[in-house]
């Protein structure tokens, strides 16, 4: 089981080489103005390393320049890119009066290892320096741009998954015990709903109704987007009264929270609620059950003690799945809401070709996979005593 | 053996009406209300969408200032034309987009879940019956895949690919199928296309591929498969007559399934501004749009997300249906 998730780690690494190479080479392609510009776009955005050495300086941070012992210099005439390739037959002439003719296609302002110790360096992907981003922030670190955002997606995806919870179990729970009864029915056709509405268009229509049509109808209203308001703003109650709210205070933070968390957790309260009333189902059949209620045990026990600790076993992968969904399991709803989480950082870094930055997101996505499969092995054999490491 | 074969003497007067497996599924599909009313639903919405050329009354993208913004079933004034579904900001026909975009949007969810199920199902069924070293192999790469997050891969994958025209060649005939089916007039429109519907079936498999391993799994170590074999059957043989009828049942729910998180896939990605872009129409694309002017013309958002909302949960009621039917022990 260990060495699975060893050899995801080791896998995963892979892809973010060729991927980076491409969408960098994508990004030099947009500027092409003169041969020196794009020398110097190159330079930045390090597209004149061979591929290898590209991925090793994002990867790992390394090589930063040439290597010194003791006074001494090594590799520094090695060459680790090309800044000019050729475009005709060229005859190169070095200072030290040698001539190297070279093909077309061949590499007539190489880049040597010496050079890159005045380049700006990373300390790699890996030890948590993600670079610096390109379009978003200029030259800001992705790691401050990605500080600024952690808190909003934090606090929605929390608050949304607790609620979620607190809601989706003991409705699941009803739901088995009173298998099609009007209560099941009306939580099934529910959810039948919230599987099947996608969360843009219900984000869509929560604003129409609750941020537009309350507003003109003198209604107490919410407002439709972003975490904070620009400005102080009024709103009514019912004629009774009315509520200032100031820009930025708590009020008006919690009632820009409102609308996401409200389409968030009603999505996973479809999905989740689904998942745990077949679970119980399941587990209301066994035998042991069956047991529990012949020997006189009382049906709520049966029901908490005996049946849900069991259906909770297949939950807990459903709980680990969430950690990953941490970044970009809200995008949707965040476009939708333009609420300044890292899901709509995402969106923005793609859209804008910031990829420094949508690399960095991707590979926190996976890294948080990864502890959210060790969790949920480790979770497992906690609950569930017949399941050993092996 | 033929020598002991009984003849049923006493039957053949009255014969017994004996229904194939297909029929009972689909008997016990039809009682499935929601289902059905769903299934005729969904039959509509593809009709519309085929013979859009047809029935709309408007060019797709003609432009007219002077018609923007009209609201659902307003006649125009100047020419007396109807419009069903109001026009956009550009002043196009609403219910002629509509229905190219339905146009759209169910090619690639239709072409992506084919193409994945497909996946899913070779790769399923060589791992689950020859085990061993290919099991490992493929198994690996489908918890590989399946260890990308499928929104955030996807973006990034599009927007790279999109950049990037000429990485993956497609064939110049799928193109033109791709421009013949959705009405799609200029060839590198028709290349994103393309691109999405590979790019969603290329991560979309490993669900189908997990299922149909753990089905072929427990159909594997049958008796008649073993007599199967004993009388000689070659490995494809068995893998097409016996394995996969077996193993199939449980595909057929995940495709639909499939169908339904591809569309909302689909259009989750259109309305984020990727993949498939304006002029040409798709379910997403024009929401997105819709919410710009959410504020003035609210009913833009209704009439461009309530096919979306109808057509998934319609599939939705139908895979439900079809797991009911399917599904010997359930009772209908």
């Amino acid at each position: 089981m260990l060495a699975s998730i060893v050899s995801y780690g080791l896998l995963y690494l892979a892809p973010g080489g060729p991927l980076l190479a491409l969408q960098q080479q994508q990004q030099g392609g947009a500027d092409r103005v003169t041969a020196d510009d794009i020398a110097r776009i190159k330079a930045r955005f390090e597209l004149d390393l061979y591929v290898p050495v590209r991925f090793m300086r994002w990867f790992v941070g390394l090589p930063k320049g040439s290597l010194t012992i003791g006074g001494q210099t090594f590799f520094a005439d090695w060459e680790v890119g090309c800044a000019q390739e050729a475009t005709s037959l060229t005859m190169l002439i070095y200072p030290d009066g040698r001539e190297v003719l070279v093909q077309p296609g061949g590499c007539i302002n190489p880049v040597t290892l010496a050079e890159l110790a005045d380049r700006r360096n990373t300390n790699g992907i890996l030890f948590g320096d993600f670079g610096l981003s390109q379009q978003i922030l200029r030259d800001r670190p992705v790691g401050e741009l990605i500080e600024s955002r952690l808190p909003y997606t934090l606090v929605l995806m929390g608050v949304s998954t607790l609620l979620t919870l607190l809601i989706a179990i003991p409705i699941g729970i009803y739901s088995a015990v009173r298998q099609y009864s009007i209560f099941d029915n009306i939580a099934t056709g529910l959810a039948f709903i919230g599987t099947s509405l996608p969360t843009f268009f219900f984000g869509i229509i929560l604003i129409i109704v609750f941020a537009v049509y309350f507003k003109d109808w003198g209604l107490p209203y919410l407002p439709p987007g972003g975490a904070t308001a620009n400005r102080d703003y009024i709103i009514p109650f019912f004629g009774l009264t009315e509520f200032r709210i100031d820009a930025g205070s708590f009020t008006d933070h919690i009632l820009h929270f409102i609308m996401p968390c409200l389409v968030l957790t009603f999505v996973s309260i479809a999905a989740w609620s689904r998942f745990i009333r077949s679970s119980m189902l399941e587990v209301l059949r066994q035998d042991y059950v069956r047991t529990a209620r012949a020997k006189g045990v009382r049906e709520r026990l049966v029901i908490l003690k005996h049946a849900f600790r069991n259906a909770l076993i297949p939950f807990i992968t459903l709980v680990a799945s969430i950690l990953p969904t941490l970044v970009a399991g809200a995008a949707i709803t965040e476009s939708v809401f333009n609420w300044p989480g890292l899901g709509r950082l995402l969106i923005d870094a793609l859209n804008r070709s910031d990829y420094t930055v949508a690399l960095a997101l991707l590979y926190i996505t996976l890294v948080l996979q990864l502890v959210g499969y060790l969790i949920s092995d480790i979770l497992y054999t906690v609950a569930d005593p017949r399941i050993r490491l092996s | 053996m033929a020598a002991i074969t009984p003849k049923s003497v006493a039957l053949e007067n009255k014969p017994v009406r004996s229904e194939s497996q297909w029929e009972t599924v689909l008997r016990r599909f039809a009682r499935h209300r929601m289902a059905m009313i769903s299934l005729f639903i969904l039959v509509i919405i593809f009709g519309l969408s085929i013979f859009a050329p047809i029935i709309t009354p408007f060019p797709r993208d003609q432009i007219d200032q002077s018609r923007r913004f009209f609201q659902p079933l307003t006649i125009n004034p100047e020419t007396g034309e109807m419009h069903w579904f109001g026009t956009d900001h550009l002043g196009r026909d609403y219910y002629t987009r509509l229905l190219y975009a339905a146009r759209v949007s169910l090619t690639v969810a239709v072409t992506s879940t084919l193409l994945s199920t497909l996946i899913g199902l070779t790769l399923g069924m060589l791992a689950g019956y020859f085990g061993g070293w290919v099991d490992m192999i493929i198994s690996r790469t489908l918890e590989f895949v399946a260890t990308f997050p499928l929104l955030v891969i996807l973006l990034i994958l599009v927007a790279v690919l999109l950049d990037n025209e000429n990485l993956i060649p497609i064939p110049g005939f799928v193109l033109n199928i791709i421009m013949a089916i959705t009405s799609v007039d200029r060839i590198d429109n028709a290349r994103v296309i393309a691109v999405v519907i590979l790019t969603i079936a290329l991560l979309f498999w490993t669900g189908t591929a997990r299922l149909m391993r753990g089905m072929v799994l427990s159909v594997r170590e049958q008796p008649f498969i073993e007599s199967s074999r004993a009388l000689g059957g070659s490995n494809l043989r068995i893998m097409t007559r016996h394995v996969f009828p077996n193993a199939f049942p449980p595909i057929i729910v995940d495709f639909t399934l499939g169908l339904n998180g591809i569309l909302v896939l689909e259009s989750s990605l259109s309305f984020l501004g990727f993949g498939i872009q304006d002029p040409i129409p798709t379910w997403g694309n024009m929401l997105n749009f819709a919410q710009s002017y959410a504020f003035q013309h609210p009913w833009m958002t209704l009439v461009a997300g309530l096919p979306i909302l109808l057509t998934s949960l319609a599939i939705n009621y139908v895979g439900d249906g079809l797991r009911d039917a399917l599904d010997p022990k359930m009772k209908i």
